[in-house]
């Protein structure tokens, strides 16, 4: 039993080591003295942080990205609810096709739907590049919501609304005041998992980028490429902690793992 | 269950039609692109040509390549990981378990880019590397085919390790206790009983990390360059700077056939192993 003892610790401290080691590498390369990204950090600052927050570029695609993750997300549950709810409780002629057509955004690799989009939307209707974005990440949130939804409209009871319907609510009234505030959890955790995984898109957003719209992450592959400094190792580590928290938060309050 | 189908359409179409304007219909379009014959009609040459070309044969092969070897590492050590975790005691298992789903949440930007301090000229592997009299001048690592593989198996393992840690809590407690009473060695304990019984584990793991590296754009992009390519740079660039829509095209058809063939063989591969264990319960 002895080697039996000694395996579960080393695999388990290998395992995390690689999974979670170059992220400490970044965090600590972040609050280096020195030019260039090196580990070791040589010596302690905080200039490569501040200096993010002065980058004009990053400034701009950082707002891009936040107003992407919350507008697409909330385009997403606004279509996404309905068909959720159509799906679970209606008998729907062609259910299976149009939850195919639905969730088919996530099958198809992201880069081949950002080309598509902009040779066969933006370039024939001259479609900005903001509205492209906004439409693509919609496109990608969507399976996300409609999955996240469906799973915790599975787990209600239909019959307490079937009774609210017959005590006389409309179905609508029956939907808002009975279905709603319990799928609460549900639908946070979509728009969690919605915005999380429009934050952190590259290949959807890397063809439609024109002059100063980008998105934050195609930004900072852009900027590395040109400059070798610790200010990408920094702004990854805000980001990374921005995103655990709001992971955290949301398991914390929202049982966020139960629907994901 | 409600019955009005007018009223169900009404909630269900909006959705379906925003993905198949914004999604479906450019995409079928792009794809059709690459069998357009110049003067009109239709013919299969962009993919003669870009099969003859020994430069994108030598980038499709290492698509495959690397996504097989990560897919089958990330299964081994999966397993390991997986095994070790539900045998700890459950205070610890979710703990262990939140540390390896963490990186998930974390943007792949950031994660790729904590490579190029590790595995760079000046990075820790040539320090050490040096420090240790193993090589005289730094290697190179980045921009070659083993930095892709690394950055590929940190990125996916997390996906392999959380589908095995619930195939192996599904499994009947006494199997493996049983087996090794009745006689077997680990290795056929693995063989014949662990790994049928979490087989659909695997498969969905395997799926998720096999598509997970044919799509990636991220990992190749920086760890690569732009000499070391996979299918996703290869049809990037094939973009921004050929200007060549119509490879990409067939680009974009090759990874999504391969995204399905993956996902068909392997539910093969599931439902063929789920007969051989039901023989082998009938004949016992």
């Amino acid at each position: 039993m002895m080697a039996r003892n000694l395996f579960i610790p080393i695999t388990l401290g290998l395992v995390i080591a690689f999974l979670i080691g170059p992220f400490l590498i970044i965090v600590a390369a972040s609050f280096s003295a020195g030019e260039t990204l090196a580990f070791p950090p040589q010596g302690f600052s905080l200039r490569w942080i501040a200096k993010v927050f002065t980058v004009e570029s990053f400034r701009d695609s950082f707002f891009m990205s936040l107003f992407l993750a919350i507008g697409g997300t909330l385009a997403a549950l606004i279509l996404g609810i309905p068909a959720s709810y159509a799906l679970s409780r209606y008998k729907l002629p062609g259910a299976e096709t149009i939850r195919t057509i639905v969730s088919a955004p996530i099958i198809v690799p992201g880069i081949i739907v950002g080309l598509s989009l902009l040779r066969y939307i933006v370039v024939p209707f001259q479609v900005g590049i903001t509205l492209a974005l906004f439409l693509a990440h919609t496109a990608l949130i969507l399976p996300y919501a409609v999955r996240v939804v469906s799973a915790s409209l599975g787990n209600l009871r239909s019959d307490i609304e079937e009774a609210a319907v017959l005590l006389g609510s409309s179905r609508l009234g029956a939907f808002f005041r009975v279905v709603l505030p319990n799928i609460r959890g549900g639908i946070m955790s979509a728009f969690i998992l919605g915005f999380v995984t429009s934050f952190n898109q590259v290949p959807v957003s890397l063809f439609l980028s024109g002059p100063g719209v980008r998105t934050l992450p195609v930004d900072m592959i852009a900027y590395m490429e040109i400059v070798f400094d610790p200010s990408v190792a920094a702004l990854s580590a805000l980001l990374a902690f921005m995103s655990i928290g709001i992971v955290f938060i949301a398991e914390r309050f929202l049982g966020f793992s139960r629907y994901v | 269950m409600f019955q009005n189908r007018a009223e169900a359409l009404a909630l269900a179409l909006p959705a379906a039609l925003f993905a198949a304007a914004v999604f479906i219909v450019p995409v079928v379009i792009l794809l059709s692109d690459g069998f357009r014959a110049p003067g009109g009609g239709w013919t299969i040459s962009a993919y003669t040509d870009f099969f003859s070309s020994s430069l994108n044969q030598a980038v499709f092969l290492r698509t495959l390549k690397l996504g097989a070897l990560v897919t089958i590492v990330a299964a081994v050590i999966g397993y390991a990981a997986a095994f070790a975790i539900v045998s700890l005691e459950p205070g610890a298992k979710g703990k262990v378990t939140g540390l390896i789903v963490l990186p998930l949440m974390i943007s792949p930007v950031a994660r790729t880019y904590a490579w190029i301090v590790i595995l760079g000229r000046t990075g820790i592997v040539n320090q050490a590397f040096q420090a240790l009299g193993i090589s005289e001048a730094p290697l190179r690592i980045l921009f070659s085919e083993t930095a892709i593989f690394i950055g590929l198996l940190q990125l996916f393992l997390p996906l392999m390790i959380i589908s095995l840690i619930s195939a192996l809590e599904n499994m009947p407690k006494d199997a493996i206790p049983a087996a090794r009473v009745l006689g077997a060695n680990w290795f056929q304990v693995f063989w014949k009983v662990i790994l049928p019984l979490t087989k659909e584990g695997v498969v969905i793991g395997g799926t998720l990390v096999f598509t997970g590296c044919l799509t990636a754009y991220i990992t190749p992009a920086i760890l690569g360059g732009s000499k070391v390519l996979m299918l996703e740079t290869l049809l990037y660039q094939q973009v921004s700077v050929s200007n060549n829509f119509v490879a990409a095209s067939v680009i974009a058809l090759i990874l999504i056939v391969m995204s399905f063939a993956a996902n068909i063989l392997l539910k093969r591969v599931a439902t063929a192993r789920n007969k051989t264990t039901r023989n082998t319960k009938g004949t016992a």
